[in-house]
């Protein structure tokens, strides 16, 4: 059996999903063109299923049994450390260029995985960011946001 | 014979030095993400998507789908050599479809056999991966010949087969797996209506016009999922066995000769099944290879027929699973479904009219399949403590650098900040569906099957004035929809009766 907390959100979570996406479905404009099965037919009809299965969903959370609780010990504080670094990597993407958030985001994550190996962890981070920047850009000519004008 | 002309074609594509190159370094990353734990094979072909669109960039469409596409396909059926190396070294499974070579893989390694086992899932892959190749080459022109007389209402049932099939089998909860396939549907249509031009829930932003791009979510939900649940089971310094010698002896030959045989016809069958693919088909191998042995006692305790015929298997069924991909455009797994996304992406459909319309691409890939296995085969041998080494590789390093390779991914292709917000969003969703049983796999095929379903049932429907029961009174039409709701409905009375069903997990 499933968890029962995150199983009833998830629950919940995909009935206003269903619902919304049923209701959004009636809004589509439907064309002038031809048919009566418009581009609003087919996600009318996937809200419909969804609101049910989740629905679905919702009942057997009821059904669940007590739960045992096998609290592992994991790694929770690593994991927010590295999505926060993810989240502000993302942010500064365009702002900082390439080649300085990539540097600064794999510094921070390799030091977040293992504070140890500082020089070694900036080898490599400025290694890898560089040298996917020249590869890419000078060597393929694609686009990725240089580096910010100063 | 027309299929061989069709495949000397093949060859000429598939052995011009560029594509050598391209199935080499296919091969070659797909034994690492086997190796390397943290990426299997579903979330190395969507990371590598993005990439090798970069990479052929420069080549006309025709030629750079086939490239990327030889590529692509060598990282899914290397990571199926590559996956048994850990299995049998450190008892770690690199992707699921070796969970079971670890039985016996590893207390043969424990024996100081490590290198014979591994010789041995070489070999075996090796062998099967032929085989399954020359049973594509023999199935896959008559196939497309009978599916190319589908019409829209035969085409929709058989979609619909396809998602039932993965459904059905992607986890424990049947009715998670649904609404995780329902939701992938429902992904598929915001964005512009191809047929009509309306735009569909994409509340006047522009970044949803284009839809949610399947490479985002996919990259999203398989490699950064992955990787956040590698960073929390974190599971501390594996020690490598010993490999010892390579070669194996006659009496390893005569041992898993019929294994091997036995495993690649099972794993072909299997493969070709919407569903099933190389994790069930290596679990099945096993089963059969201590129901087949004389001495059953033997397994679990480092018998070689152990490695022989799930590796074989794993291995002949992701050639196997290329089937209904190519000829039928439904892919049956999920990393056939990501497969299916990198065609999609190239401007090629896969379905019946693929052989028709892009001779060129479908050749050159199946030739390429050839060369590639071989190539595998070759590496693997000599180079198999070199690979080894990949075990070693510490987290510390490895983990953030494929986070930093999927936002370039994605960046390089999309070029805008949203689809690496929305490919974020993808990855914690990911994490925590998975962690509590939403299997991933059936959102992943809704998104890539959706258009093709939605198209269909509109055609169909049309065709019929809106009456939806031409669906049924199409008899290969109302047969497919019959076997989709079977696959739905077994395995949930099975498991009312309190039998076990085997489930494809993870992946």
């Amino acid at each position: 059996m499933g968890n029962k907390v995150f199983d009833r959100c998830a629950g919940g979570a995909f009935l206003v999903v269903g619902l919304l996406f049923a209701r959004g479905s009636f809004k589509i404009s439907e064309s002038a063109y031809g048919s009566q099965v418009g581009p609003s037919t087919f996600p009318l009809g996937l809200g419909i299923i969804l609101t049910f299965l989740s629905i679905g969903l919702l009942y057997q959370t009821f059904t669940y049994g007590a739960q045992a609780k096998a609290k592992q010990q994991k790694d929770y504080k690593k994991l927010s450390l590295i999505l926060l670094a993810l989240c502000l990597y993302i942010a500064l993407f365009e702002t900082l260029g390439y080649v300085i958030s990539t540097f600064l985001f794999l510094l921070a994550a390799f030091q977040i995985m293992d504070r140890s190996k500082l020089l070694l962890s900036v080898v490599i981070s400025a290694f890898f960011s560089a040298g996917v920047y020249y590869f890419y850009v000078v060597t393929l000519q694609g686009s990725l946001p240089a580096f910010p004008q100063w | 014979m027309d299929t061989l002309h069709f495949l000397a074609n093949g060859f000429l594509v598939a052995l011009q030095p560029y594509n050598l190159a391209f199935a080499f370094i296919g091969v070659v990353i797909g034994t690492a993400v086997g190796i390397l734990p943290g990426i299997g094979p579903s979330s190395g072909v969507a990371l590598l998507i993005p990439i090798t669109a970069v990479l052929t960039g420069g080549l006309d469409p025709e030629a750079a789908a086939t490239s990327g596409i030889i590529l692509l396909a060598g990282v899914f059926y290397g990571a199926m050599y590559g996956g048994s190396t850990t299995s049998i070294l450190i008892n770690t499974p690199g992707e699921s479809s070796s969970v079971i070579t670890a039985l016996d893989g590893y207390q043969m390694a424990k024996q100081g056999r490590g290198g014979v086992a591994l010789s041995i899932a070489a070999i075996g892959s090796f062998l099967a991966g032929i085989f399954a190749l020359v049973m594509l080459l023999l199935l896959a022109q008559p196939l497309s010949e009978l599916a190319i007389q589908f019409g829209p209402a035969e085409y929709f049932s058989l979609v619909v087969l396809g998602l039932a099939a993965v459904t059905g089998l992607a986890g424990k909860s049947m009715i998670k797996a649904l609404i995780m396939m329902t939701a992938g549907l429902a992904a598929s249509t915001i964005g512009v209506d191809a047929l009509t031009g309306v735009g569909r829930f994409t509340f006047e932003i522009p970044s949803l016009y284009q839809g949610l791009e399947f490479i985002t979510i996919a990259v999203g939900f398989f490699a950064l999922g992955e990787v956040f649940r590698t960073i929390l089971d974190n599971n501390g310094n594996e020690t490598i066995a010993k490999i010892g010698r390579l070669l194996p002896t006659k009496k390893d030959f005569r041992d898993s000769v019929p294994a091997i045989a036995r495993g690649s016809i099972l794993g072909f069958f299997v493969g070709i099944l919407p569903g099933a693919g190389p994790t069930l088909s290596s679990f099945m191998s096993y089963t059969l290879e201590k129901k087949s042995s004389k001495t059953p006692e033997r397994f679990g305790k480092g018998a070689i027929e152990g490695v022989a015929g799930p590796e074989s298997a794993n291995n002949a069924a992701s050639g196997g699973a290329m089937i209904p991909l190519l000829v039928l455009g439904i892919p049956s797994s999920a990393t056939t479904a990501v497969l299916m996304g990198a065609f999609i992406m190239y401007n090629v459909q896969p379905g019946p009219l693929l052989f028709e319309k892009y001779p060129t691409v479908v050749w050159g890939v199946i030739a390429s399949m050839f060369v590639g296995n071989l190539m595998l085969l070759i590496l693997n041998m000599p180079l198999i403590k070199v690979f080894a080494k990949l075990v070693e590789t510490p987290p510390q390093y490895l983990l953030p650098i494929i986070l930093a390779i999927c936002v370039f991914g994605v960046y390089a292709v999309q070029v805008n900040v949203f689809n690496l917000v929305l490919m974020l969003v993808c990855g914690i969703l990911g994490y925590l569906l998975v962690q509590n049983d939403f299997p991933v796999a059936p959102l992943i095929l809704g998104r890539v099957l959706g258009p093709m379903l939605e198209n269909n049932l509109r055609r169909a429907l049309t065709l019929s004035d809106g009456d939806y029961i031409i669906f049924l009174s199409h008899p290969i039409s109302a047969f497919l929809l019959a076997t989709a709701l079977l696959w739905i409905v077994v395995p949930v009375l099975l498991k009312k009766r309190g039998r076990k069903v085997i489930v494809n997990e993870a992946e």
